[in-house]
């Protein structure tokens, strides 16, 4: 009847098949997570894993925008907006946590929604670069009124949720996180995200069978940064300082290579890349200055070897396991 | 009077440098559909070359332009070669690409220099006087040499060879290449000509304003802005654009503070790419 059912046939099948492992290796994975912190406790790994998880949702809604073809380069700025909403709200009108998280998405969103009408304009490398103004000027605007936000300085004082413990924390942004993931990964898979895919490989065709192109961008960009305002309230309500820097352009450079580390084509990938991007440096933390050097040897031996991101190695591995293969039979013969 | 003339001075010191620093950005735009987000850096990396050779080789600070220009220009062949030039039409690889390089730019100038600003000793010294007025003879000097090698870039790009070959590239590659232009060894030249332009741009602005390993991000941001609001393909809407958003960040901060200065012109940019998404003075691509 419609076209998304078609295309959506594939995986549900794959999936029946291998049913009993898939559900093992998930609450393997589930478990592992939940017990890690007997293992790490120490504060210092735990404020890391916190900063991947917000990372990880970040990263993901990014990715999930990105299926629409377009890549919007303005995503840590709405990390910024849901961070300023919650810490302002919090701050100056005493708003409890549990409403100032989601008022933070919620703003987010709309700002997302508003400023995708006039943006479905712009298409490709215009977009991307109309959205990163954008996001500059968000930052720029931030910073211009001072007096509330702090200006350059930073917002301080922001009201913890858990006072004291990180543990606390872990477990709720693994819930958000988990929730996040699913919602996103559901979306993709969902009519919405098949038409944005169709959008993604070209507009015109998409718009001959009927897709509203404008409704499915603005759409997608509101979805997207809702999740992005969630992960910057609760980094505002974990870190209790906010500054402009952390949410200026090279933050969003730093998003996009978060995600593009792990795979853009995957939904896996913003979580490997973020894993990745974060625990390296970690493990090598005597190198002080120079740690920057290895993320940067990442980045360079992602572009050079795996373009496609880490998801991207086993079947790289395999497609030169199979050529050298053919190369030894045609050999022979 | 007392203000408008210092402010023209400004908007001109100001527009030389962007359009210095942006020209290297736009030609790798308009030949090979590149955004080089390493630009910046490779701007700040030539103030900081030519802080070395004056300040700590000692070299006559005149000498030391040219030389550093000369060894950002050999820079930008290397980049061109074993970095850009595998990832044209690729977005995603070139922005990975151009992080990494930024990256090492800025953490070797903090490691072997500090994070601290530094500041390259002026070209020029003294003041011109006309009555009322005074303009620092630095400033005069900055837009000489800004005006010197615009002009000489428009004498490249217009009525040689090469400058016409690179033209021809940016308006149909694939035309170009069938008509025996090379593109490699074209987009190399066009790639040192541009990061040359950015390092004296660096040097200059270092002795103006002071250097610093991030001074780049800010240069990115208006290289940005300068090449989006002209378009693909145009050398006089760089041009144009170029004494809109230096005229803009002159002119701004007599009128109101920094942050809200700065915010400003960046909405005014936002708008403009609206009401024209492909740029003011570009072609159709």
């Amino acid at each position: 009847m419609n076209g998304g059912e078609v295309f959506a046939t594939g995986p549900i099948e794959t999936k029946a098949d291998r049913g009993w492992a898939t559900a093992a290796f998930y609450g393997g994975l589930l478990v592992a997570l939940a017990v890690l912190p007997l293992f790490f406790g120490s504060p210092y790994m735990m404020h890391i894993l916190i900063l991947c998880l917000i990372y990880i949702i970040a990263g993901e809604s990014l990715r999930t925008v990105t299926i629409s073809g377009q890549f919007p380069m303005a995503h840590a700025a709405f990390m910024g907006i849901g961070a300023y909403v919650a810490g302002l709200l919090s701050k100056w009108l005493g708003w409890h946590v549990w409403i100032t998280i989601p008022a933070a998405s919620l703003a987010s969103t709309a700002i997302g929604v508003l400023i995708g009408f006039p943006f479905a304009r712009l298409r490709a490398l215009y977009y991307a670069m109309g959205s990163l103004f954008f996001g500059i000027g968000v930052m720029n605007i931030i910073s211009a009124f001072g007096h509330y936000t702090g200006g350059y300085a930073g917002l301080m004082g922001i009201p913890p949720i858990f006072i004291g413990a990180k543990q606390p924390y872990y477990y709720l942004l693994l819930a958000l996180t988990l929730l996040s993931t699913l919602a996103l990964y559901r979306f993709e898979f969902s009519r919405i995200g098949i038409n944005l895919k169709a959008i993604a490989q070209s507009h015109l065709v998409a718009s001959s069978v009927g897709i509203n192109e404008g409704f499915y961008r603005v759409f997608v960009l509101g979805f997207g940064s809702f999740f992005a305002g969630l992960a910057g309230a609760c980094y505002a309500h974990y870190n209790m300082v906010i500054s402009p820097t952390s949410f200026n352009f090279m933050a969003t450079l730093w998003l996009m290579m978060y995600v593009l580390v792990g795979g853009i084509d995957s939904f896996a990938g913003p979580i490997v890349g973020t894993l990745i991007l974060f625990l390296i440096p970690e493990i090598f933390r005597d190198l002080k200055y120079y740690s920057p050097y290895l993320s940067a040897a990442i980045l360079l031996i992602i572009v050079y070897v795996m373009p496609k991101g880490i998801v991207s190695l086993p079947s790289l591995i395999e497609n030169r396991h199979r050529a050298q293969k053919n190369k030894k039979a045609s050999g022979v013969v | 009077m007392d203000q408008v003339i210092p402010a023209i001075c400004n908007v001109l010191v100001l527009s030389s440098m962007y359009i210095l620093a942006a020209l290297g950005f736009a030609f790798l735009f308009n030949m090979l559909g590149i955004l080089n987000f390493s630009h910046g850096a490779v701007y700040m990396i030539g103030g900081y070359v030519g802080y070395l050779l004056i300040v700590t080789f000692g070299v006559y600070k005149w000498l030391a332009l040219p030389l550093a220009t000369i060894a950002i220009a050999f820079l930008g062949v290397f980049f061109e070669k074993y970095c850009f030039r595998r990832f044209v039409g690729d977005f995603n690889g070139i922005v990975m690409i151009c992080v990494a390089i930024t990256v090492i730019l800025q953490t070797t100038v903090n490691i072997m220099l500090g994070a601290k600003s530094l500041a390259l000793p002026p070209f020029a010294e003294g003041i011109l006087a006309f009555g009322p007025v005074s303009i620092s003879h630095e400033r005069i000097v900055t837009f000489a040499i800004g005006a010197f090698l615009l002009v000489l870039v428009i004498w490249f790009v217009n009525w040689t060879r090469w400058g016409m070959q690179m033209q021809a590239i940016a308006q149909n590659i694939e035309g170009a290449s069938l008509q025996g232009i090379n593109i490699n060894r074209i987009s190399a030249l066009a790639s040192a000509v541009g990061c040359g332009l950015a390092a004296v741009a660096g040097c200059l602005m270092g002795a103006f304003k002071g250097l610093g390993p991030f001074m780049g991000d800010f240069m990115l941001v208006k290289t940005l802005m300068l090449v989006i609001l002209a378009g693909l393909g145009s050398l006089t809407g760089i041009f144009l654009a170029g004494l809109v958003i230096g005229g803009l960040n002159a002119v701004l901060p007599l009128f109101m503070s920094g942050g809200s200065s700065e915010a400003t012109a960046v909405t005014i940019v936002v708008v403009l790419l609206l009401i024209r998404p492909r740029g003011f003075f570009g072609h159709e691509a």
